[in-house]
């Protein structure tokens, strides 16, 4: 049971990073392989405001907003390019590859190869059916549930969220249609940025140390919660991030824990050679 | 001074181990187009098996300090060849990832997050490879009488592996400039439509994998063999990406690419480094060299996406001058195409075309045929008979399930229900490549040549039956394929001349204007010798004039035996002809018979005739 706990916090910060990398894929048809690095450069801006005597909360908004703007530079000026070239998709996600070494390899250069951790204490530990909750984990369980609670709005309520739709659906038929794609596309890359600044920034708070490398993995989950899902399809992406974050855990209590990401692999090769287009999704128009 | 000869031997050693890793990689992505985005397990695979077959088991080595399996003792060679064949099986359980329908990226993801899977796993279970700290003291070969660390020795290993990557360098060439290497270029350069040719892709990705594992297996176990261990820190994912980068860097797609890209990344970048000298910060130096790889492959990729060495054209008419004919670009060049002497070919020996008479039977029929996305049918209960001889045609408003009925019927859409016929047999589960090679053959609505290869061996790569079409063709060498394959291109080159192209037979099928691009699929299509040809709008973007003539011949073709199963918009062609005529709308079949006919049938004209 607690495991359950850990893995609900697990997949929060999962959740979180899961629909904003979906929603790029949604919208752009990129698999953005460099999202990860812009987690973890989102999270020193976040911890060097901090120790310069920002409140952690207050700092999570740097966080948040420089994940905004990176993923918006990125793809306005990196990904967009290249893919007006009309190369092959794979081009772009080698491209994306190349932008995760500098993006994580150049703040290690900066910020130096040491761990680091936010000044701030875990708060108060909450009890209850057998789980353990520090207040901090609390706090990051309410943010993922306003923040999806709001691109569940996003989506469903607004003329962007319909737009967002229809663009992933078909692109050149948004476009016939009256759909302003390009700022349709930098839009969501805002939101979707700002996601992924936030789920960094949560992520190196709950994970209490970290440092250039940490979220150079964290990919693997990211893929797995996405394809798990659907790609493109945020709600798959929410069902994906709570099966992978809990299945991880909870393993985690069974088996080495060493071991516990494993799961997370086996799911996402598993989805990959059986059923590319999620467990809802069918198969696409050729 | 000797200390110079020793690094010398060193380099000589990284330099063919990483040669030999770029070379097999480049036949796996630059001319297969499988990204293997977990390349390096490949290697890995073939270090540690090198290294567990040469030394001695576990418990007697050094006292049990480190754990692994077997631990045979085997003399040289045979650790080298367990490493290449453990290279080659590790590609096995891949085959199902970069089966037919997997999008190329997805599947490369795949490859990079089973690389990650496994460095995990082998760093973290112990007794299999002895974990994170790796294998260590592992025996050279010939030690037992001959000193590794004699230079001597050193320089005699650097010699055996420059020998071997010299003849893999061979080996990969003979398979790449074979028709074998033709179809994997083609795969590469479009794989739904090489599949819709014939081509098995599931196999030609098998070998392609089983060979590059075999070289990269043979390369790690040449390394192992020098440096004497091997751990997991020696092949995390990223060093994948380097060799991606050596590619990139030399040329994608040319062998010499290849080798001049690994002595310009993975070498240079080790060795220059070595230099500089150390740092306060020592990690800096590590992490401004990942900086400058990833650097490296996004301003190559934009400045010189085909890298210092580009893939190089292949010249297969004989005539040097046609490097040189200017291909036309944009549309209006269309109207100047003038078809050649095509009234004068003989199609029925051209393309092969059996003695059949035209006996007007059911050739391909369709039963209750249905297909849906996402719970929306867009065909349905569609049951239609194309009459052999005939050139049958489909026409209906936009959405009508046309393209989707001619993709169900050629395989490239699986049906979601109903029963598919040709020639009396159930062909509904049959894979496409297949009823590509029993005579049903499609083309596509959009552009679907291969773009990187010329418009001959666009032409030339869809004539099935190649006897140097397969692995073992092709390395059996041009003796055995040469003579037929000049025949092939003869052949080829006759079509092209009657359809007026032959200056262009040299030329990059994707620099073709949109007409001519149409043309050279159609021809493709012809000599892929079909039973049946299905045409998805063969004319649409072609100048009306052209598509008079090329109707023509298809009525011609279809005198002569073949049949054929035209989509198309335009009515005019459909006046002039086709007989029948099929009218779909909405999923379902509305209508057919002559044009006369249907004209006369108010349900069609209110459907789609007046629109």
């Amino acid at each position: 049971m607690s495991s359950f706990g850990f893995g609900l916090i697990t997949a929060a910060v999962l959740a979180i990073a899961t629909v904003g990398f979906t929603m790029q894929f949604a919208v752009t048809n990129v698999l953005n392989l460099a999202y990860g690095s812009v987690m973890i450069n989102s999270a020193f801006v976040s911890y060097y405001l901090n120790i310069h005597g920002v409140t952690p909360w207050v700092s999570l908004f740097g966080g948040v907003f420089t994940g905004a703007v990176a993923s918006w530079a990125l793809n306005r000026f990196i990904f967009t390019p290249f893919q007006r070239r009309n190369l092959a998709p794979i081009t772009v996600v080698i491209v994306a590859l190349g932008v995760d070494l500098v993006g994580t390899f150049g703040l290690q250069a900066i910020v130096g190869g040491g761990y680091v951790s936010f000044h701030q204490s875990p708060g108060k530990e909450f009890h209850f059916l057998d789980m353990y909750f520090s207040a901090l984990q609390l706090v990051i369980l309410a943010i993922c549930v306003v923040v999806l609670g709001l691109i569940h709005w996003i989506l469903k309520y607004t003329r962007l969220g319909k737009a967002m739709r229809a663009t992933s659906a078909n692109p050149n038929l948004a476009r016939n249609s009256g759909v302003k794609i390009q700022w349709v596309i930098s839009t969501t890359w805002l939101i979707s940025g700002a996601l992924c600044g936030l789920a960094g920034t949560v992520f190196a708070m709950n994970t209490g140390v970290f440092e250039a490398t940490s979220a150079q993995l964290y990919i693997v989950l990211l893929l797995a919660a996405m394809f798990l899902g659907g790609p493109g399809e945020p709600y798959g992406a929410m069902f994906g991030a709570l099966t992978i974050g809990l299945a991880t855990e909870i393993s985690a209590a069974y088996i080495n824990p060493q071991y516990k990401d494993v799961i997370a692999f086996l799911a996402l090769l598993g989805m990959l050679t059986f059923r590319p287009y999620g467990i809802f999704g069918s198969e696409k128009t050729l | 001074m000797s200390q110079y000869l020793f690094y010398l031997a060193t380099i000589i050693v990284y330099g063919a181990v990483d040669a030999m890793a770029c070379l097999a990689l480049n036949f796996e992505f630059g001319f297969a187009g499988i990204s293997n985005f977990g390349f390096i397990i490949f290697q890995s695979a073939g270090a540690y098996a090198a290294a567990v077959l040469s030394m001695p088991a576990a418990a007697t080595s050094n006292g049990g300090f480190q754990q692994y399996v077997l631990g045979l003792s085997l003399p040289w060679p045979f650790p080298w060849i367990g490493a290449a064949l453990a290279g080659g099986l590790l590609a096995l359980p891949f085959v199902f990832l970069v089966g037919k329908r997997l999008r190329g990226d997805f599947a490369a993801v795949g490859l990079l997050v089973s690389a990650v899977l496994l460095n995990v796993l082998v760093k973290d279970y112990v007794p299999l490879l002895n974990g994170d700290a790796g294998i260590s003291i592992v025996p050279a070969p010939f030690q037992s009488f001959w000193d590794p660390q004699g230079l001597g020795y050193q320089f005699v290993y650097g010699a055996v592996a420059v020998v071997l990557t010299v003849l893999v360098y061979f080996l990969l060439k003979r398979i790449t400039e074979s028709p074998y290497g033709r179809s994997l270029r083609a795969m590469r350069d479009n794989d739904i439509v090489a599949d819709s040719l014939g081509k098995n892709l599931r196999l030609q990705r098998t070998v392609t994998l089983v060979v590059g594992g075999m070289v990269a297996g043979l390369s790690g176990a040449i390394l192992v063999g020098f440096i004497s261990l091997w751990a997991p820190g020696a092949w995390g994912y990223a060093e994948t990406i380097v060799l991606f980068a050596a590619i990139i860097v030399g040329g994608a797609g040319n062998h010499k690419g290849a080798v001049l890209g690994a002595i310009l990344v993975p070498l240079a970048f080790e060795e220059v480094t070595r230099f500089i000298p150390p740092l306060a910060n020592p990690a800096l130096v590590p992490a401004l060299q990942w900086v400058a790889i990833g650097l490296l492959i996004i301003l190559f990729l934009w400045f010189r996406p085909n890298g210092i060495l580009p893939e190089r054209r292949r010249f297969l008419s004989g005539n040097p001058k046609s490097a040189e004919v200017p291909v036309p670009t944009g549309g209006e060049s269309d109207a100047l195409i003038k078809l050649g002497n095509l009234d004068e070919l003989n199609f029925r020996q051209l393309l092969r075309l059996e003695e059949t008479a035209n006996d007007n039977r059911v050739i391909l029929s369709t039963q209750g045929l249905t297909k849906s996305f996402h719970g929306v049918t867009v065909v349905s209960d569609v049951t239609i008979a194309v009459h052999q001889g005939r050139v049958t045609g489909l026409i209906g408003p936009n959405g009508a399930g046309k393209s989707t009925t001619l993709a169900m019927l050629a395989g490239t859409l699986p049906s979601s229900g109903g029963q598919i016929f040709y020639e009396g047999r159930d062909i509904t589960n049959v894979p496409s490549n297949q009823r590509a090679s029993l005579g049903l053959v499609r083309t596509f609505q959009l552009a679907s040549e291969f773009k990187k290869l010329t418009v001959l061996e666009n032409l030339v790569s869809a004539i099935p039956k190649q006897s140097g079409d397969s692995f073992w063709g092709a390395m059996r060498g041009r003796r055995h394929w040469g003579r037929e394959d000049k025949e092939n291109i003869e052949r080829a080159m006759e079509i092209l001349g009657g359809f007026g192209l032959e200056q262009y037979a040299d030329a990059y099928a994707g620099g073709l204007s949109g007409g001519q691009r149409r043309l050279v699929e159609i021809m493709r299509a012809m000599l892929a010798e079909p039973k049946v040809l299905l045409l998805d709008e063969p004319m649409a973007g072609v100048h009306p004039n052209l598509a008079h003539k090329i109707g023509d011949q298809l009525t011609r073709l279809a005198e002569g035996g073949m049949t054929i199963l035209m989509v198309e918009h335009e009515l005019s062609i459909m006046d002039a002809f086709c007989d029948p005529v099929i009218v779909l709308a909405e999923g379902r079949v509305l209508a057919q018979g002559t044009m006369a006919e249907l004209r006369l049938n108010s349900e069609v004209v209110e459907a789609y005739l007046v629109g």
